[in-house]
């Protein structure tokens, strides 16, 4: 590589690609050097704890572990898509967590109801935020700044900074529950021909319209990750099943992606973070757009905290859904998401979360203080941010 | 390379009014796959104007890069001698303390600084480690009046107009006691009568020995402002010559490297029903000035016509207004295809099948997502099929609008910034193409579009008028609005002043009236 021209991005494009910043520039590719990344660190794990890391048994407790970063990191996606951030999910978490308990154990409302307002709570606070930034025109940061003040604080005050516990056994058994291991195994198997059989079909058709030369390599491609996920996902459920709460993150970021992809609103936010001017002069109503957004984003402030108070089995005001947001975004950010817009995936953000619960897991494994744990996250996720950087020095043509 | 710098260092004595300042000879500069220049040489004297042609990737921008400094020695070849030495800057410092400056195209500017503050920006006069700011005043005001602008050096950046901003750019270069001006499309941003003030301001740097390097697209000024004409294409330079001895047909030729047909719309042909028509458009800017008053006309289908006028005189707002994407306050009647219709915001525009090209690329188009993508952000709803967007379907439509309106790109799935600026154009055109939109409203769609490439956009355009499209070409351009306008309303202090239509349709004509008004 000629010294010069890699200070200078104005010139050709071909002398920097280098191996490694090709590999980096493909956002495809950039996922899967995160899973490299993540093999890297549970072989480690794996050899460091003699084995115990990749029990089925541990992976089921990393999942479980992982699930409710998951869940708020898939928002954390769809808004950073947009250029708009949440930092108040965990203060919202906790709040409709609140709701949620002192409906079942204050109010004896029967758990569906109760679940049913919570998740609707959730949504209208996330409708509030962003009447807040589409209608007053308040930036998403400050909005949700504010928010992550105010619902904590709300959150103290109708519980007094008590405790409320315990949840109605149905509803704690749904969050540490499993589903059993041979319907877990169908549940996988319907997933996996649900979405091998939309892919092959938009494929075939790709191919029937004349875009797609050769249907073989794009087959390959779309239905060798899934199948490898699925018979790991088999051999982890053929233990004792499948985590209920697993299986919701699962859906909750099926449905997601299936938005963000698929759906002319997912396409319209992608435009929307790329650029909002071209958005908005190609036809864009962005105010619906990002109102719609922040909506979903409390649809989700709603499910992650009915499962995480189910989890814990009991609303705490002060403590539940602390740090959530900052660890949602990190998990998007090492998952490929860019902070300029316009780029991420939710997928993408679930290997972020994986990754991170795994050094947590792991560490705890060996036995590693917790202090360590949050270094080595910190260190994460600076290397993530750096990867993103470089990828787009290096194909930033003009 | 003291060898090599001996033999042209016969220009040394550079007191003499005659020897260059800057000799370069053999230069080569290699991208991979590219040979972006080709064995130039090339000389400049002090005092003399020299134009550089070319369409967009001819070379001329590497070869000013290297001038300035942007590509450092020993990424290129060849040899440059500049005021008698050898002359080789390690960066755009280096070669802006030598004497040479570059002002870019894009005007690069800090809008919430003062004049003063931009004009020694990174240069700051310093009394003991502080910034001096008597002083700093005291030199923004030499330099301004340098170049003779009357502007307040205390005033904020931002309160200036995109021409006054460019030539306040121009004077920072000078400021720094710069021999040679490197000048990247000054007047891409300028109405004429503004590109005049900078000529004005040219020709008297020319006559205190400033020699002045300057790129344009526009033929015209090159020919009224230079003494010679380097024409370049494919890395090489294939003409040479006094201004006053070519024709500008013989340049457009040598820079096409074909005999270039100037493509005339068939004006006069059938026209339709009225596509869009508006009636007394008022349209307001910041404290409530009027931008646009009262402005009523009418675009048939199957018609081309301009709004012309000079920057700022309410042309290029009252297409952005009727669009529903001027952010200030508008009133006015807007009829679609007869029928009176309320446009909010461009939503609303593109709903009533209506589509809008802008002057700037980076406003119109998401530079970091693919061609595909860039092409059906505008027609998502016709890809729908159950609410789930039907990708193949998607990709098929756009590769059926690259392919026809000849986009080069690698593939589909390029993003649109790796483009060049014509390619990116026809992104737009085909954006709206594929939405199928009966309306098209453009602002000042091809500057910065080299001559090839704007020539087939005009030929796009005419092929959309032939089928019944109506397009309505709000421009600064009056060579472009001539080539292709059925009828062109002149626009002046937000007024139409009058309208060209025939015979009569000559750039002199818009030109007279549009300053004269």
């Amino acid at each position: 590589m000629a010294k010069p021209d890699a200070k200078n991005p104005n010139v050709g494009v071909g002398l920097r690609l280098g191996f490694f910043s090709r590999l980096a520039q493909n956002a495809a590719l950039r996922s899967s050097m995160l899973l490299l990344v993540l093999m890297c660190v549970w072989a480690f794990f794996y050899i460091a704890t003699n084995g115990t890391f990749l029990t089925q048994r541990n992976l089921v407790l990393l999942a479980l572990q992982t699930s409710i970063v998951s869940l708020a990191a898939i928002g954390a996606v769809m808004l950073i898509v947009t250029r708009n951030f949440d930092l108040s999910v965990g203060s919202a978490v906790a709040f409709v967590g609140v709701i949620l308990a002192l409906l079942t154990v204050k109010h004896d409302v029967s758990p569906a109801l109760a679940v049913c307002i919570a998740i609707a709570s959730g949504t209208l606070m996330g409708a509030w935020q962003g009447l807040w930034v589409t209608r007053v025109g308040v930036s998403s940061f400050i909005v949700t700044l504010a928010g992550m003040l105010y619902f904590r604080g709300i959150s103290m005050i109708a519980t007094n900074g008590a405790t409320v516990a315990p949840l109605p056994r149905s509803l704690t058994g749904f969050a540490t529950g499993f589903l059993s291991p041979t319907f877990s195994i169908l549940a996988v198997l319907i997933a996996l021909i649900a979405y091998g059989s939309l892919r092959i079909a938009e494929i075939r058709r790709a191919y029937q319209l004349g875009v797609l030369a050769r249907t073989m390599p794009d087959l390959v491609r779309a239905l060798a990750p899934p199948i490898i996920a699925a018979l790991a996902a088999i051999w982890v459920a053929s233990w004792q099943g499948l985590p209920y709460l697993v299986l919701l993150v699962a859906g909750c970021a099926f449905a997601a992606e299936f938005l963000m992809r698929r759906t002319r609103f997912g396409a319209q936010l992608y435009a929307i973070g790329g650029n909002p001017e071209a958005a908005r002069l190609s036809g864009i109503n962005i105010t619906n757009a990002i109102f719609w957004n922040f909506v979903i984003t409390g649809l989700g402030y709603g499910i992650t905290g009915v499962a995480l108070t189910a989890r814990v089995s009991g609303a705490i005001g002060g403590s539940a859904g602390l740090f959530l947001e900052l660890d949602a975004i990190a998990a998007a950010i090492i998952g490929g998401t860019s902070l300029s817009g316009g780029r991420g995936r939710i997928l993408g953000a679930l290997l972020g979360a994986l990754l991170m619960g795994s050094l947590n897991n792991g560490m705890s494994l060996m036995n590693v203080p917790t202090f360590y744990q949050d270094t080595a996250r910190g260190i994460i996720l600076l290397l993530a941010v750096t990867i993103d950087q470089l990828s787009r020095r290096s194909s930033g043509g003009r | 390379m003291t060898k090599a710098s001996n033999g042209p260092s016969a220009y040394a004595a550079s007191d003499l009014p005659i020897g260059p300042i800057l000799v370069a000879t053999g230069l080569t500069k290699i991208f991979p796959g590219v040979r972006a220049l080709d064995n130039v040489s090339f000389s400049i004297a002090p005092g003399e104007i020299v134009s550089l042609l070319g369409q967009n990737g001819a070379g001329k921008s590497t070869l000013i890069q290297i001038f300035a400094g942007a590509h450092p020695v020993g990424s290129y070849d060849g040899l440059i001698t500049y005021a008698g030495h050898s002359y080789q800057p390690s960066g755009v410092a280096a070669a802006e303390a030598a004497g040479v400056a570059l002002v870019p195209q894009e005007v690069n500017i800090v809008p919430d600084l003062t004049v003063a503050e931009n004009i020694t920006l990174n240069n700051e006069p310093t009394l003991w480690g502080v910034v001096d700011v008597g002083k700093r005043l005291f030199l923004a005001k030499k330099a301004l009046a340098y170049f003779d602008i009357n502007v307040d050096p205390g005033s904020l950046m931002s309160s200036h107009d995109l021409a006054t901003q460019q030539l306040i750019v121009i004077a920072r270069a000078l400021s720094k006691n710069a021999r040679l001006l490197i000048l990247d499309e000054p007047t891409a941003a300028l109405t004429e009568h503004e590109s005049l003030r900078l000529f004005d301001r040219m020709r008297s740097l020319k006559a205190r020995g400033v020699a002045i390097i300057f790129v344009s697209h526009r033929l015209a000024e090159v020919f009224a402002i230079s003494d010679r004409i380097i024409v370049m294409r494919d890395g090489r330079i294939c003409g040479e010559h006094r201004a006053g001895d070519v024709t500008r047909q013989d340049v457009v030729t040598e820079m096409i490297g074909e005999a270039a047909s100037v493509a005339v719309r068939a004006t006069g042909q059938k026209l339709g029903t009225a596509a869009l028509e508006i009636r007394n458009l008022k349209v307001f800017g910041t404290e409530n000035r009027m931008r646009v008053n009262n402005l009523s006309l009418i675009v048939r289908k199957g018609e081309v016509l301009g709004l012309f006028g000079l920057l700022g005189s309410g042309g290029l707002e009252a297409a952005l207004a009727l669009f529903g994407a001027w952010l200030g306050r508008r009133e006015g009647v807007i009829l679609i295809n007869g029928i009176e219709r309320t446009i909010y915001g461009p939503d609303d525009a593109v709903a009533l099948g209506m589509g809008l090209m802008a002057q700037d690329r980076r406003d119109c188009l998401i530079g970091d997502q693919s061609i595909s993508d860039n092409i059906g952000i505008a027609s998502l709803r016709k890809i729908v099929r159950h609410g789930v967007l039907d990708v193949g379907a998607g990709r098929k439509r756009a590769l059926t609008q690259m392919e026809a309106l000849h986009i080069k790109a690698g593939s589909i799935d390029d993003e649109v910034r790796t483009l060049s600026g014509g390619n990116q154009q026809k992104v737009q055109i085909a954006r709206w193409l594929a939405a199928e939109t009966r309306i098209l409203i453009m602002i000042d769609p091809t500057r910065g579009v080299d001559v090839g490439a704007r020539r087939e956009i005009k030929n796009i355009w005419s092929d959309l008028a032939a089928k019944g499209d109506a397009i309505l070409l709000a421009s600064t351009d009056a060579e472009e609005l001539v080539d292709v306008c059925d009828r062109v309303v002149v626009m002046s202090n937000g007024r139409a002043i009058g309208e060209l239509h025939g015979s009569n349709l000559t750039e002199k004509n818009l030109l007279r009236m549009a300053t004269d008004g």
